[in-house]
This record gives structure tokens, C-alpha cells and sequence, in this order.
């Protein structure tokens, strides 16, 4: 083996999680792009890889949340069963799915991550700033079967797609259930764990996980989590999400133009 | 329904520790299999190829262990969503069979 090919992906994988985890969203959203337009992989292999990084993710940095108690356990467990079905769901479907639509889905969500990176998250009315761990279930109750909904979806978008689908599952713990941002980011970065491997097993299974690519992958993902972590005060926000809104926009470009063939970037390792 | 919390504090702890032992063991596996792929090969991937499993399974056992909790704690309609969850986890992957 030349070891170029496992050290780039290391460093990808290190790098996305990295600043993923400063922006509060997930790594699988720019290795799915990254690897099919400069890696050259695949698409299936790429989402396979970027599911096992977006679990590692997941379980590396959920124990300082825990810790804090910012994680809706309880919530979480009761909005998985809906992720998890739509993992189920999502598994089936992408098999059938040709790689072109695929890349179309994914440049869709690429400019949607970009639209809500671009407006800023505000603090949802009437956030209840009541302990996380306690689940006031009349609250939430009305609005549940819309939360579950978007959940579903985030599910399947992430089983297709390979990501954590923080785009859809934002607005679902803001708009439906109207909990506090740092609850709610603390309970999605839990519950895309159990999602991705909802999907990840099948995709395993399928031989749709290649070792020598989500290996690197996997490495990267926890140092960078575990990185990411650390320095998360430090940077100033606003230009570092003016940048990504803009890299956002591109990658959903490349990924629009690579549904059609075409490829205007040179293969990188 | 307010779910009083207090009674069973240890509940979030131990899930962050099983998580946090669990990436590092998982972690460790891989980088000893990438390390013995330059060496040994095949037998290097088999073994980053578990630590890619256990990744997998790392939430499964996370899920599991809620059950375990919440049945202790005599929360039966939380085990009950907890079994629900961890079955569709199953499912899916036999399902995933070709």
C-alpha cells in the first residue's frame, strides 16, 4: 500500500470534523463532496465513509454534553425511533436511486446548509430553558408529530446521503419543539450517532464500506471532534461562516455539474 | 409527564462514559490495523475492519444500555421506545443483506 491516498483522507476527515464541529454541524456534509470531486470515489463508497464518520463524531463528542447535562436523553430516544425508521426507509431507497439523482439531492441540501449558515440561528421563542433532562412532554406534545416528520426525513437523507442531516433536524428541534439552541445541538449531535449506524450496518453488511478509505476516515473524524471541541470559543463566527456559506455554494455547484459528467476540479491524492 | 431526574443522576454519566470508552477502544483498533497494514497486509485491514464493526455497533450498545436503564429505573415507557429503536436498528441491518 502507498500510504498518500490514507493520509489525505486522515486529514480530510480531520479537517471537516474540525471545523464542523466549530460551525455546530456535522463532517458528512463536506467529505461526501470532498472525496467524489477530489478524491474521485465513488459515491457509495463515499457516503458508506462519511457515515462511519459522522458516528464517530457522534460518540466522540457526546460525553462533555452529557457531562453538562445539555442532552435531552430522553427526547432523543423518542425522536430516534423516527430517524432511525427513516435510516430504515432511506437504505432501501438508495440502492434504487441512481448516483446522478443522488448528486442533484445533494446539491439541494448543500444550498439549503448554506441559506440557514447564511441566516443565523436565533433563540426560539418561548425556549424553555428548563433542565434538558427533563422532558415536559405537554409542551412539546402538540408539536410532535411535526418534529417526528422532519425527523423521519432527516433520517432518510441521511442514509442516502451520508450525512447527519443537521440541516433538517435544526429547523425540526427550533420550529416544532422550540428548544434552546445549545439543548438541541447537544441532543442532534447524540442522536446522528445512532442514525448513521442505523444505516452504516446495512451499508456494512452490503460491502459498501470500504476499510482502506473509512479507516483514515474514521481516525480523522474523532481527532478532529475531540480538536474541535477544545477550541470552540476561540474563533470569531462571523467570518468563518461567511466563508463556508461561500464554500457551501460551490460544493453544491460541483455537486449539481457532477450529476451531469462533469467535473472541473483536478483529482487531489 | 415530568420525569424527575434526580432519582437516577447517574444515567447520563454512564452513557458518556460507555461512549467515551467506547470511541477510544474502537479508535485504537483501527489505528493498530492501519499500522499493520504496511506491514502484515491483510491481516492489518481484518483488523481496522473490526474497529470499523465496533464503530457501528458503539450506538447499538448505546441504545441497549438505555434500555437496561430505563427498565432499572422503572421507566417502562421509555425502555419501551429504547426496544422499539434498537429493533429498527436490527432490522435494518438484516435487512441490508443482499
Amino acid at each position: 500500500m502507498n500510504g498518500s491516498l490514507e493520509l489525505w483522507l486522515f486529514a480530510v476527515a480531520l479537517g471537516t470534523s474540525l471545523l464542523g464541529g466549530l460551525l455546530g454541524m456535522a463532517s458528512g456534509i463536506f467529505i461526501v463532496p470532498i472525496l467524489t470531486i477530489f478524491g474521485r470515489i465513488d459515491l457509495h463508497t463515499a457516503v458508506g465513509a462519511s457515515l462511519i464518520s459522522v458516528i464517530a463524531c457522534s460518540c466522540a463528542g457526546a460525553a462533555p454534553f452529557l457531562q453538562d447535562r445539555l442532552t435531552n436523553i430522553r427526547l432523543a430516544i423518542l425522536l430516534e425511533t423516527a430517524t432511525t425508521f427513516g435510516a430504515l426507509c432511506g437504505v432501501f431507497v438508495a440502492g434504487l436511486i441512481p448516483p446522478k439523482y443522488l448528486f442533484v439531492i445533494f446539491a439541494l441540501i448543500l444550498l439549503l446548509s448554506a441559506q440557514q449558515m447564511a441566516a443565523r440561528r436565533k433563540e426560539p421563542p418561548r425556549a424553555k430553558l428548563a433542565g434538558a433532562s427533563d422532558l415536559d412532554l405537554g409542551c412539546a406534545v402538540q408539536r410532535l408529530p411535526l418534529g417526528m416528520a422532519l425527523m423521519y426525513g432527516a433520517g432518510l437523507i441521511s442514509a442516502l446521503l451520508g450525512i447527519g442531516s443537521g440541516v433538517l433536524k435544526i429547523p425540526a428541534m427550533d420550529t416544532a419543539l422550540r428548544l434552546p439552541i445549545k439543548v438541541s445541538s447537544a441532543t442532534s449531535n447524540f442522536m446522528i450517532g445512532v442514525t448513521a449506524a442505523a444505516s452504516a450496518g446495512a451499508y456494512f453488511v452490503r460491502g459498501e464500506i470500504l476499510t482502506p478509505v473509512a479507516a483514515p476516515i474514521a481516525l480523522g473524524s474523532v481527532v478532529g471532534a475531540v480538536l474541535g471541541a477544545r477550541i470552540l470559543m476561540k474563533v470569531p463566527n462571523d467570518k468563518l461562516r461567511l466563508m463556508f456559506v461561500c464554500i457551501l455554494v460551490i460544493l453544491s455547484a460541483q455537486m449539481m455539474l457532477a450529476a451531469f459528467g462533469i467535473n472541473l476540479i483536478e483529482a487531489a491524492p | 409527564m415530568k420525569v424527575d431526574i434526580a432519582s437516577h443522576p447517574r444515567l447520563e454519566q454512564t452513557l458518556g462514559a460507555l461512549l467515551h470508552y467506547g470511541t477510544i477502544f474502537a479508535s485504537c483498533v483501527i489505528a493498530s490495523g492501519l499500522a499493520l497494514s504496511l506491514d502484515a497486509g491483510a491481516t492489518g485491514w481484518r483488523v481496522a475492519t473490526a474497529g470499523l464493526v465496533l464503530f457501528i455497533l458503539l450506538p447499538v450498545v448505546r441504545v441497549a444500555a438505555m434500555l437496561i436503564l430505563f427498565l432499572r429505573a422503572r421507566e417502562y415507557r421509555f425502555g419501551a421506545i429504547a426496544a422499539l429503536v434498537m429493533s429498527i436498528m436490527l432490522l435494518s441491518f438484516f435487512l441490508g443483506t443482499p
